[in-house]
């Protein structure tokens, strides 16, 4: 076999091996915590037609959605603001730069104060969370947009708002998709945290319930869907920044 | 002199800007529109700031959530540094592992808290595990990236010169991939922070997470916001400590990991 075959099948014959070591080991005594992959498959597979998944996979993205929505828009749009505009920039970005590496979840228990232990709380914890990648992001990304750009777009009489929209923006933008990726995933880890610290619906509380009522099935079904909406998220971001930044990926 | 100039009036305005903050909250507390309960007022948050830094109790607790936290994040710095040298360095380990990482990177490994506890018990050992797992990703990402960034023609002239691979790797990848490596731990330990504070919250006894959900279900706002202050104390402190660090070993070159892949 030729270096590349070699190389394209070694990660799919490292998850196979991983999945039959597992599935054999289940074989053999084991305590109930662990199910074996084609058991947690087949619990999935019942969980999808028997409506117990759906609803927590509904309530965990009416949290997840807005929250991510929010917080990156409002992250991304003062990011390319403080970038570009020196005022703004020195009133903004010490104070985001400074509570970065502040675990943002610690906000949750007030907020739940302020607003209640409902859905605004968790929806507002994961907006904070998913501002402050996307604000560095999108500021380094307006920061470094190139200087002879912005001059030669004056220089051919641009006005300001154009040249924001039509230079610092798109030299922003595969900043801006970095940060929205992480965002993304930090949304999914704030929002399973809220569910499992206070939720009565969602996925991170069907974990929990689940776990603490000994149904094992249940707990994977719904650690499979989490995984999934992960996965499935970080994609179609991925797919959108493939059609958003098509002449970006044509270059390299 | 100007640039000195702009810099202290922007300080300047920093500094106001914090002092206005705290008189707006300290009137919102006073004004008797809200109750203690949901706007305590800076001086109660205050005391109980200094009753946190004084009593032992709390001080146990706060060390409880760093041994944690820099534990799991021991951890992952040794071996997400020796897995993303291998990775970047190596063709078939990066064809082997990289898909693996890339795939579950986005998956909140938070959810595997559950099981983490069954296995490893509840106490420190599944939360230490955990905040290992999160943290590993990122360095693993990061040296990986530095690794496969590492100028060849360097590697080149060092294997014509007669070094010996561990001699390659020692005087050249690692010291090329240093940079990298602290972009890397400087995201990592934010999400240490961050993981070990939701593991308390979810379920303990001890540590800063607890202690601040204790606060809460007892209706002692000013004792929980006082213990948010401390944990944001100590993110900042341990961020400034990396940066520090970074500064006095990788002098020659700076990444600046806000730029997270």
């Amino acid at each position: 076999m030729s270096r590349e075959s070699v190389e394209r099948l070694a990660a799919p014959s490292l998850l196979i091996a991983v999945l039959v070591i597992w599935q054999i080991a289940t074989a053999f005594a084991h305590p109930d915590f662990i199910l074996s992959p084609w058991e947690i498959a087949r619990h999935v597979v019942e969980a999808l037609w028997s409506g117990e998944l759906l609803p927590h996979v509904g309530a965990s993205l009416a949290r997840s959605l807005p929250g991510f929505v929010f917080g990156s828009l409002i992250g991304v749009v003062l990011g390319l603001l403080a970038g570009v505009a020196r005022s703004l920039d020195q009133l903004l970005s010490p104070v985001v730069f400074l509570t970065y590496p502040v675990p943002k979840i610690v906000f949750l228990p007030i907020v739940m104060l302020w607003v209640g232990i409902g859905d605004v709380s968790k929806i507002a914890v994961i907006a904070l969370a998913c501002f402050y990648p996307c604000f560095i992001n999108a500021y380094y990304g307006a920061r470094g947009t190139s200087t002879i750009m912005v001059w030669s777009g004056l220089n051919m009489g641009a006005r300001p708002s154009q040249t924001f929209r039509k230079i610092v923006i798109p030299s922003a933008l595969p900043l801006v998709f970095a940060g929205l990726r992480v965002s993304l995933a930090l949304s999914f880890i704030l929002l399973f945290s809220t569910e499992m610290i206070n939720a009565r619906s969602g996925l991170g509380f069907l974990i929990r319930q689940s776990e603490s009522s000994l149904r094992f099935d249940l707990m994977y079904v719904a650690i499979v869907a989490v995984a999934a909406l992960g996965y499935a998220g970080d994609q179609l971001l991925l797919l959108v920044r493939r059609y958003v930044l098509a002449w970006q990926e044509a270059i390299r | 002199m100007s640039v000195r100039w702009s810099d202290t009036a922007a300080a300047f305005r920093r500094m106001a800007l914090l002092v206005v903050g705290v008189l707006a909250w300290e009137t919102a507390a006073r004004s008797g529109l809200f109750s203690p309960l949901i706007v305590p007022s800076v001086t109660r948050i205050g005391y109980q700031l200094w009753l946190l830094a004084t009593q032992p109790d709390s001080i146990v607790e706060a060390c409880y959530s760093l041994a944690r936290a820099l534990g799991g994040f021991a951890l992952a710095a040794v071996v997400g540094f020796a897995l993303g040298v291998l990775m970047g360095r190596s063709a078939p380990v990066a064809a082997a592992l990289g898909p693996f990482f890339s795939g579950t990177y986005p998956v909140p490994k938070i959810a595997l808290f559950p099981i983490f506890i069954y296995l490893f018990g509840i106490g420190s050992l599944s939360k230490v595990l955990l905040i290992f797992l999160e943290c590993l990703y990122p360095i693993v990402i990061t040296t990986q990236a530095g690794g496969r960034a590492v100028n060849r023609v360097l590697v080149w002239s060092a294997a014509n010169m007669g070094a010996s691979r561990a001699r390659i790797l020692r005087s050249i990848v690692v010291p090329a991939t240093a940079p990298f490596i602290f972009a890397g731990f400087r995201i990592a330990l934010p999400i240490a922070m961050i993981v070990v504070i939701i593991t308390e919250m979810i379920s303990s006894a001890d540590g800063l997470g607890y202690l601040a959900m204790y606060a809460l279900a007892s209706f002692k706002t000013d004792r929980m916001l006082a213990i948010v202050v401390v944990i944001a104390l100590i993110g900042i402190a341990l961020d400034r400590l990396v940066v520090h660090l970074r500064d006095r070993l990788v002098f020659w070159e700076r990444l600046d990991s806000y730029y997270a892949e």
